[in-house]
């Protein structure tokens, strides 16, 4: 490697105290430039390893590294961590342009380059003229945008941002998801971002790393997560799943509760209890009523979505899940062969 | 910087109370309880402690009676802006004036040469001294603590749940009993708590009004230690009221941990103040609060002239004479008190926000606050007693000096800085002081630049509390003044017992001046100082 990345997480644990509650030896790299998104069900330790990173919490082991440097025993301020909190956490009593230039001030930059700089970032944020403004007079949207570039103006190591979008409403929500995307980009900043929501991990990630109980499951692309995930747990997390459990037949067959269903190739041994994932969205309502993975079914529930439709099928002794654009009524559902994945038992 | 806090609560709070059950229980340095039980035996010691309790009981109900009244005219009554502006007049003098001034007022108005009594009515020898004119008097000084407790409470309540109620079928008289004043109860105890807890300390009143017949035990301990120079007697009676002060303290405490049922100053629901009372009702409202006004109106307005005539009663001609016995044989006392509070206010400023801001922030901060509460919430008596003889001796000999005053005023007033600084915290996102330190700023800077403007309102706050005890108060420190270091409130009380009733009035008016003049000083300072951010706006989430 001829880059240090500019985060590096290693083994880093923490537990609070008295419970199960913490990080477990948790190991992320984030490049420069690079958006890593961290999900996971609440209390799985997001905020937890943000606050390792900045330093609000002490690794109990592990280190931390930024920009080549190890961190780990470090204080927060020299750090130099820029954290955008999930309240904003503005200084209520400073206008916009003194809330962006208070880490220019503490470091002791002189008023006129602070402000010039302040407002540069204003500018970047796109929040030219709001300067003389008190935050309690901006929506929620700019006093995110301030948050954002109060993070960002002493040109931290690393820009971390703790559900920086769960405040907004769902309008403001998507316009600053692009936003935060596209100022993260041009200032070429390694930068880790906590949330809870799909959407917002699977669209705005580089990477996308899932937490489950203070473990790390799977770091990887929006796209390979979706399409590989390494459990059942990801799989559901990440989007809408077909799970159906099964016993091998043949070296390209299960028996499950819906009936046989012929798979990619595997190598299973036969008999062995299995689990498939088929996203509802790979599911074809056919028109046809035989052929490979054709199975009748019966619309048990039906939810129209304007553009498309989920519908729940009961099919064999089993259930099954489709989303799909098809109008009309389904009597027989198609499962390519190639939809059809195998997921590790536990 | 914690264990400092608790070395000074240690010294100014726990040893003068340690030091008095001391006092009470030894004799001669050893341990005996007979003297005490003595002491408690005496008859004159069970009237004053029922006396006691009875005084109180009845200003809790009539004070939380107008406090009501009050805060219900305002809530629901649709009240003008000069109504409005003359209700919180009529509310706010009390609060600022010596504690003699009621008391002065009803011998101007009722006393032998009295305003009514003897001007009006024609009587000889009317009978101001008793029950009744310190009842009244008591009730008058300390009701708007019920109405500043009741009014953000029925606000809050507002006529939409009334509305309600209405919709539903149920008539004005049924909302009102099952839903407004269902709603009110908790405030209600806690108004009448607060005002038991007032009069059971208050020292001035009875001193002034009560008379022969009605002895209750402030005064009964204060004339067994000066009267009798028993000290020993005056501790005893100062522990026999510390024990119900305590007991309502501690009641009032949970009642009002319990946060009652509603939020209160919450997003001011604006009281829709709607239906919820008759035209009628209104009138009988306003014209019950007008009557109130009038009377306190009434009875400063015969201070007022009292201080500038000859002789009230006697001898109407205008004079400045009592002003000039204010600023010639009063000066000594005048600047002495300015020079305690001056050196008391900030102190006791900074204290009240330095504990306010470890309370939140430390283990063991609930019991922080419970213990700075403490010298607060006992009565004056208790406190200026035991500080008698807790610093009377060495190792910490203070007695006769500013700073016993002064240590005194600052452990007893700051308690109102306290609280507003943690309402004020309370406020403030936590995440706000972890931005600042990892945006680069360290502790120090951490606390000046940030979260000292942001409860710099709370200083300001304790600043004024500080300021006008320091001018007003007297049930502590009379015990505690000297020959060096005397009070204004002390010159008053000499004044009183020497039937110099003019100059007592003067120097009553004079410190209501100085501390209206001072707090609207402070409040312009405040604004001045945070500028734009004077209502102090927080960030709201979306």
């Amino acid at each position: 490697m001829t880059e240090m990345p500019s985060v590096r997480v290693e083994g880093a644990s923490f537990s609070y105290p008295g419970g199960k509650a913490g990080v477990f030896d948790i190991t992320i790299d984030i490049a420069p430039g690079e958006l890593v998104v961290c999900i996971g069900p609440s209390g799985c330790g997001k905020t937890t390893l943000l606050k390792l990173i900045t330093g609000l919490l002490p690794c109990s082991a592990g280190r931390v590294w930024l920009g080549g440097e190890d961190v780990t025993t470090a204080s927060v301020r020299s750090r130099q961590c820029g954290i955008v909190f999930q309240s904003y956490a503005l200084f209520p009593h400073m206008s916009v342009w003194e809330n962006v230039a208070y880490p220019l001030r503490v470091r002791a930059v002189d008023r006129t380059e602070r402000r010039r700089q302040a407002e540069a970032m204003l500018d970047t944020v796109g929040l030219r003229g709001y300067s003389e403004r008190l935050p309690a007079a901006l929506s929620g949207g700019q006093q995110q945008r301030v948050a954002l570039a109060r993070a960002l103006v002493f040109k931290p190591r690393t820009l971390l941002l703790d559900e920086p979008l769960s405040a907004l409403d769902a309008a403001t929500r998507i316009s600053m998801r692009d936003e935060i995307r596209r100022i993260q980009k041009q200032q070429n900043i390694a930068s880790l971002l906590i949330t809870h929501d799909r959407d917002e991990a699977l669209s705005l990630a580089d990477r996308v790393a899932v937490l489950r109980d203070g473990r790390l499951v799977q770091i990887a692309p929006p796209q390979e997560l979706y399409d590989r995930p390494a459990d059942a747990f990801v799989a559901s997390f990440i989007g809408r799943t077909n799970l159906i459990d099964g016993r091998v037949v043949a070296p390209d067959a299960v028996d499950t509760a819906i009936g046989r269903i012929v798979t990619p190739a595997h190598a299973m041994p036969m008999g062995a209890a299995v689990r498939l994932l088929v996203r509802p969205e790979r599911i074809e309502p056919s028109s046809t009523e035989t052929g490979e993975n054709v199975f009748a079914a019966t619309v048990v529930h039906d939810r129209f979505f304007g553009a498309s439709r989920e519908i729940e099928l009961s099919v064999g002794q089993g259930m099954l899940k489709i989303d799909t654009t098809v109008r009309g009524t389904i009597a027989h559902v198609h499962l390519p062969r190639q939809a059809v994945q195998f997921l590790p038992t536990h | 910087m914690l264990s400092l806090i608790w070395l000074l609560l240690a010294l100014f709070v726990a040893f003068p109370l340690l030091m008095l059950g001391i006092r009470a229980a030894t004799d001669n340095g050893t341990f005996d309880l007979m003297p005490a039980i003595n002491a408690l035996r005496q008859t004159n010691t069970l009237r004053a402690f029922l006396n006691s309790l009875l005084l109180a009981t009845l200003v809790g109900v009539l004070g939380t009676a107008l406090g009501f009244l009050f805060a219900f005219t305002v809530a629901r009554a649709r009240v003008g802006r000069l109504m409005a502006w003359l209700l919180d007049t009529a509310t706010l003098l009390p609060l600022i004036s010596p504690p003699f001034t009621t008391s002065i007022a009803f011998v101007f108005s009722f006393g032998p040469r009295g305003f009514i009594t003897h001007g009006v009515l024609g009587w000889e020898n009317a009978q101001v001294y008793g029950l009744r004119s310190t009842l009244v008097a008591e009730a008058l000084t300390y009701f708007p603590l019920a109405y500043m407790a009741l009014r953000p409470m029925l606000t809050a309540i507002g006529g939409n749940l009334e509305e309600m109620a209405f919709s539903l079928g149920s008539s004005r008289w049924r909302a009102f009993r099952t839903v407004t004043l269902k709603l009110t109860v908790p405030g209600l105890a806690n108004a009448f708590l607060l005002l038991f807890a007032a009069s059971l300390a208050d020292f001035a009143t009875p001193l002034i009004l009560a008379g022969n017949d009605l002895p209750v035990l402030p005064t009964e301990a204060y004339l067994q230690i000066t009267g009798m120079f028993d000290l020993k007697g005056g501790a005893v009676l100062s522990l026999l009221l510390l024990v119900p002060a305590l007991l309502v303290f501690l009641l009032q405490r949970r009642l009002v941990a319990r946060r009652s049922y509603v939020t209160l100053g919450g997003k001011g629901v604006r009281a829709s103040a709607g239906d919820s009372v008759t035209p009628k009702l209104r009138w009988v409202l306003v014209i019950g609060c007008m009557l109130v006004v009038l009377f306190i109106f009434y009875l400063y307005g015969l201070l007022a002239y009292a201080s500038a005539v000859r002789a009230f009663g006697a001898n109407g001609t205008p004079t400045l004479a009592n002003y000039r016995v204010v600023f010639t044989q009063g000066m000594p006392a005048i600047r002495d008190t300015l020079i305690i509070a001056a050196i008391a206010m900030p102190l006791g400023g900074l204290y009240g926000v330095l504990v306010g801001s470890l309370v939140g922030r430390v283990r063991g901060g609930q019991a922080l606050e419970l213990v700075s509460m403490i010298n607060y919430a006992l009565p004056g008596t208790v406190v200026g007693i035991g500080y008698l003889v807790a610093f009377n001796t060495p190792p910490f000999l203070m007695t006769g000096t500013a700073a016993i005053i002064i240590a005194c005023y600052i452990f007893r007033y700051s308690p109102s800085g306290i609280r507003t600084t943690i309402a004020l915290l309370a406020q403030i996102d936590r995440s706000i002081e972890e931005a600042s330190t990892s945006l680069g700023a360290g502790t120090a800077t951490t606390f000046r630049r940030v979260m000292l403007p942001l409860v710099l309102p709370a200083f300001f706050a304790g600043l004024s509390v500080v300021f006008i005890r320091s001018m007003t108060a007297i049930s502590a420190t009379i015990f505690l003044v000297s020959i060096h270091w005397t009070l204004i409130t002390v010159r008053i009380l000499e004044n009183m017992t020497e039937l110099s009733l003019g100059p007592a009035a003067a120097f009553s008016i004079f410190v209501i001046v100085v501390v209206l003049v001072v707090t609207k000083g402070l409040e312009l300072l405040l604004r001045q100082l945070s500028g734009r951010s004077a209502q102090l706006m927080m960030v709201e989430r979306e």
